[in-house]
C-alpha cells in the first residue's frame, strides 16, 4: 500500500499545500510547531476517520477558516483509490474515488495505517481505555464490520444505561431489560470473539518483535483480559451464553448503579514483561521498547491478514530509541512506505536519506530539499 | 439579541421547530410568508388548521386519516389476518407503494428508546395486543432497522408470540437492482446472515 500524493486546504496550519511522496521513506524535518505532525496526522485521519490527538474534527480547521479538506491518492497493486475528506464545521463528507459515502464504517480498510509516537507509552501507562482504543484503531481498519459492530454496541450500551439510571421510578422500561440484554450480549459476542483472535494474533508477533529487539533476554506478552469470563473465546454462542448469565448476575447491582458492569467497554489488555504487569515493574525503556513491539507487531498482523503491508506513520520517535532500536525498526521499514518526522535530520540513516523524499517543513509551508 | 423585530422573531423561531429546518432556512421561509399576499397567508392558515381538525388518528391501526376508521382499516379486500407493525404512519405510504401489501398496519407512533424516556406504554403496544384477537394469523414486524427499531420488533414478539401468532421481521440486506460487488461489508454481512433456502 502506498500514498502516491495528498493534498491539504485549510487543513491546521495548512492553507494549501500538495505533495508527491517517494514509495519508500519521507522524511519531515523542521523546527517544533511548524506542522510537521499535521501531515502525518491528517494520512492517518484519511485511514481511521479521525485524529489521532484531536477529540474534535473542529480543533483541525485552520484558525480563521470555515472548512477543511484532505486528499489522498492511494495505490494498492491493481486497486487504486482516492479518498476526499471535506468538513464545513458541522458536517463531514468523505469520498471514495469520487463516490460519497454513507457511514463511516464504509472508509476503513482502504487505507491501513501504523502511528507511532512517543504518547503511545499511555497504552501502557493509562487505563483501559488507550489499550480498547489501542485494539480497536487496528481491528476496524482490518475489519469495518467490526467496526460497524462497534459502533452499534455503544448505541445499545448508551440506551441500556439511560434504562438502568431511569429503572426504579419506570417500571414499564425495566421490562424491556431483556431486549437490550439481547442486543447488547449479541454485538458483545462478536466483538469479543474477533478481539481475541487479532489479540493472539498480536501475541504471538509482538513476543516475536520483541525477543530480536532484546536479544532474547526480555519475554513481552499481549493477553486478552475480557469483561466477560468464558471458557474458550472461539464459540460466539458460548460467548453469548456467558455474556447473560453474567448479566443475570449483575442486574440488581445495575440497577443501584445505574450503568452496566460487564461487557467490552470494561475490556481489558494484559501487558506483561518476564511474567510481571509492565505498567508497575518495567522501567521507562523498557516500556519504550515493549511499545515498538506491539506497533511493529502490528504492521506483521495487518500484514498476515490482508497480505499487504499497511504504512507506517513515525512521529518524532527517532529522538526517543537508542542506536540499537533504531536500528531494528529501520529494518523493518523494509518494503513500508514509512513518513517520518523529526527535528533533527541528523537522528535519520543516510540510507533511509538516500532512498526517499526529505521535506523541510516550516510554518506552514513544506519544501523538498 | 436579534435583529429582527419581535413577530418575525417568533415566527422565525415556530418554523425552526420544524423537522430538517435550521436556523437559514427557517429565516427564508419566514420571510418567503412575510412576502406573499394577506390572502395567500390566510389560505396557508386555514389549510393547516383545517388539515390539523379534519385527521385524527384510524381509532383501530393508529394511522393518520380523516374518517374512522381508515381506508385501510375499512376496506373489505384487504386481508385483516395479518398486521404489518410499523413506527410511523409515513412508513404505511412506503409499505403501499410496493402494491404487494395486501395485509393491514399498526402504528406505533414511536420506538422504544429509554434515552428519550419512551418505554413501552409510551408507544401503540397496548392497542396491537388488544387487536390479537384469533382472527390475526401473523404479524409482520417493519419497525426501522436501527438499534431502537430492532429492540421494539424483539419486544413486541416476545408478547406476541405466546398467543399463538406467527411473528416476522422484514429482511435487510443487499438493495434489489444493485451489484453485489458495491454493496458495503456491512450491508453484505447482514444479508449472510439472513440469508434464505431456495
Amino acid at each position: 500500500m502506498i500514498v502516491k500524493q495528498l493534498k491539504l486546504v485549510n487543513y491546521r496550519n495548512y492553507s494549501d499545500i500538495e505533495l508527491n511522496f517517494s514509495d519508500k521513506y519521507n522524511v519531515f524535518y523542521g523546527d517544533n510547531a511548524q506542522g510537521k505532525t499535521n501531515i502525518i496526522e491528517s494520512v492517518f485521519f484519511c485511514a481511521s476517520g479521525r485524529s489521532h490527538r484531536a477529540s474534535r474534527d473542529n480543533e483541525l480547521v485552520k484558525i480563521g477558516e470555515n472548512n477543511f479538506y484532505i486528499k489522498i491518492e492511494i495505490e494498492n497493486g491493481d486497486y487504486d483509490c482516492t479518498i476526499e475528506i471535506g468538513y464545513d464545521r458541522k458536517n463531514k463528507k468523505i469520498k471514495i474515488n469520487q463516490n460519497p459515502i454513507r457511514k463511516l464504517a464504509d472508509l476503513m480498510g482502504h487505507l491501513k495505517a501504523v502511528f507511532f509516537s512517543p504518547e503511545d507509552l499511555s497504552i501502557l501507562k493509562a487505563g483501559p481505555s488507550e489499550r480498547r482504543r489501542f485494539i480497536d484503531i487496528t481491528l476496524s481498519q482490518l475489519k469495518p464490520v467490526y467496526f460497524y459492530n462497534l459502533q452499534q454496541y455503544y448505541k445499545v450500551l448508551a440506551q441500556r444505561n439511560n434504562l438502568l439510571k431511569k429503572a426504579q421510578g419506570r417500571k414499564d422500561l425495566l421490562d424491556t431489560l431483556d431486549i437490550w440484554n439481547e442486543n447488547l450480549a449479541t454485538i458483545g459476542s462478536n466483538i469479543i470473539l474477533e478481539r481475541n483472535k487479532f489479540i493472539n494474533t498480536l501475541y504471538h508477533y509482538t513476543m516475536e518483535n520483541h525477543e530480536k529487539l532484546t536479544n532474547r533476554h526480555e519475554k513481552l506478552e499481549v493477553r486478552y483480559s475480557p469483561s466477560i469470563k468464558a471458557g474458550e473465546y472461539n464459540d460466539l454462542n458460548d460467548i453469548k451464553k456467558q455474556f447473560h448469565k453474567q448479566l443475570e448476575k449483575l442486574k440488581n447491582s445495575e440497577i443501584l448503579s445505574g450503568v452496566t458492569l460487564c461487557g467490552p467497554q470494561r475490556d481489558d489488555l494484559d501487558i506483561l514483561l518476564n511474567g510481571n504487569n509492565i505498567k508497575i515493574y518495567g522501567s521507562q525503556g523498557q516500556q519504550r521498547t515493549a511499545v515498538l513491539s506491539m506497533k511493529l507487531a502490528t504492521i506483521d498482523v495487518i500484514e498476515k491478514e490482508t497480505g499487504k503491508k499497511p504504512i507506517l506513520l513515525l512521529d518524532d520517535v527517532m529522538s526517543e530509541l537508542d542506536e540499537k532500536r533504531r536500528r531494528y525498526l529501520y529494518e523493518n521499514m523494509d518494503n513500508v512506505q514509512t513518513f517520518i518526522t523529526t527535528t533533527d535530520r541528523n537522528l535519520v540513516e543516510d540510507s533511509v536519506l538516500a532512498n526517499g523524499k526529505i521535506f523541510r517543513v516550516e510554518n506552514g509551508t513544506v519544501t523538498e530539499d | 439579541m436579534s435583529f429582527f423585530s419581535a413577530p418575525i422573531a417568533k415566527l422565525i423561531e415556530e418554523f425552526e421547530k420544524f423537522p430538517g429546518i435550521g436556523h437559514k432556512t427557517a429565516q427564508r421561509l419566514a420571510f418567503y410568508v412575510l412576502e406573499m399576499p394577506v390572502g395567500r397567508v390566510e389560505n396557508l392558515a386555514k389549510t393547516i388548521l383545517e388539515a390539523k381538525q379534519k385527521t385524527k388518528y384510524c381509532s383501530i391501526c393508529g394511522n393518520m386519516t380523516d374518517l374512522d376508521p381508515c381506508a385501510i382499516c375499512s376496506s373489505s379486500t384487504r386481508d385483516h389476518s395479518v398486521i404489518c407493525v410499523v413506527e410511523d404512519s409515513r412508513d404505511i405510504i412506503a409499505m403501499e407503494r410496493t402494491r404487494e401489501y395486501k395485509g393491514v398496519y399498526h402504528v406505533l407512533h414511536g420506538a422504544i428508546s429509554p434515552m428519550e424516556g419512551i418505554g413501552p406504554n409510551d408507544i401503540n403496544i397496548k392497542g396491537l395486543l388488544s387487536r390479537l384477537n384469533g382472527n390475526i394469523k401473523e404479524v409482520i414486524m417493519a419497525t426501522n432497522p436501527n438499534i431502537e427499531g430492532e429492540a421494539t420488533a424483539m419486544y413486541i414478539s416476545k408478547l406476541v408470540k405466546p398467543l399463538g401468532v406467527k411473528t416476522s421481521r422484514i429482511a435487510h440486506g443487499v438493495p434489489v437492482g444493485g451489484d453485489l460487488e458495491y454493496a458495503d461489508e456491512v450491508t453484505l454481512s447482514k444479508a449472510l446472515e439472513g440469508r434464505k433456502e431456495i
